[in-house]
């Protein structure tokens, strides 16, 4: 059943790009970019960082697809959580976009 | 003292399915653990774009350092934790016991320096819902972004704690010999746990420190 095997120097070559990693999401943070790629940015790396622990550090690469199901239908549930959620303030046709706190209904 | 080899249970064909199934049912509380985190993460993503120049505003009281700092230690103990997994499998029970014990401090590490964030954060009274007060009154995104910020990390916090605890146990069991080559699913299962503990603050650090 076992395809791959994660091996000791594996998990080394791992742990080094992840630490890697995250030098290179701090500096970029640094840098200064505009809005939305500096998130874009920091997003991927996040997400490249996510992969190297669920397969290697989670041993993901060597189990059954039943597992890695598992991780497929979490993150597409994630996704339209995320998005179904973030689409509406963003596509608000309401003026003034940004609710006003001081704004009350009437009595 | 060899260590005694897991038992069959009778609802189960072979130890191979009766292994598969506990590390299946790992995976759907993982998952499971993942939305409970994706409902504050979608909220963020909401308020964010409701109020972008307020949260800029909520998230200037973060710590980037500190915050690095705490990333690094959460990664490198996921590294202990994996290569522990690693060596009981080897039926090297006492080395495995070891690193265990060794991710059990870099879990208190974390917790410390989160608790000088938080006493830091107290002080300057940037603090969720409410509390938050400041010379002039914060404006209402501000507070959201705060709030979330003390939720998320201290709810990721919580899980910290259960994960030392679960780790802590699995040590205990290797040094004992109880964990070996032949009975190691509750050292993997508590090793996943934490390893998810480890994603959800890879994602929390760039949205609560990075991006500002």
């Amino acid at each position: 059943m076992i395809r791959a095997h994660v091996t000791g120097t594996k998990m080394l070559v791992s742990w080094i790009a992840l630490l890697v990693l995250t030098f290179i999401s701090f500096g970029i943070s640094r840098v200064g970019l505009t809005g939305g790629a500096e998130l874009a940015a920091a997003l991927t790396i996040s997400i490249v960082k996510t992969f190297i622990v669920l397969f290697i550090f989670m041993h993901l690469i060597e189990q059954r697809f039943a597992n890695r199901l598992i991780v497929i239908v979490t993150f597409l549930f994630i996704v339209l959580l995320v998005t179904l959620t973030a689409a509406d303030p963003m596509t608000r046709k309401t003026y003034p976009k940004t609710p006003d706190p001081s704004a009350r209904p009437i009595d | 003292m060899p260590v005694r080899a897991v038992e069959l249970a009778e609802q189960f064909e072979t130890i191979e399915k009766q292994e598969h199934a506990a590390r299946l049912a790992m995976w759907v509380f993982l998952g499971s653990e993942t939305l409970l985190f994706a409902g504050l993460f979608a909220l963020y993503a909401a308020y964010r774009v409701m109020y972008p120049a307020d949260f800029h505003q909520a998230l200037a009281h973060n710590d980037t350092v500190l915050g690095t700092v705490n990333t690094v230690v959460l990664i490198t103990s996921s590294f202990t934790v994996a290569l522990a997994v690693h060596y009981v499998r080897e039926d090297k029970s006492r080395l495995a016991a070891l690193l265990l014990g060794l991710s059990v401090a870099f879990g208190m590490t974390f917790l410390v320096v989160k608790f000088v964030e938080y006493a830091d954060h107290i002080h300057h009274h940037a603090l969720p819902a409410g509390m938050y007060t400041m010379a002039n009154a914060p404006p209402a995104g501000a507070v959201m972004g705060q709030t979330l910020y003390w939720f998320m990390t201290a709810l990721h916090g919580l899980h910290v704690v259960a994960g030392m605890i679960m780790l802590g146990v699995a040590a205990i069991g290797c040094a004992r010999r109880r964990y070996g080559r032949h009975r190691f699913i509750i050292v993997e299962n508590s090793g996943l746990y934490w390893h998810l503990v480890d994603i959800v603050w890879i994602f929390l650090w760039p949205l609560f420190y990075l991006v500002k």
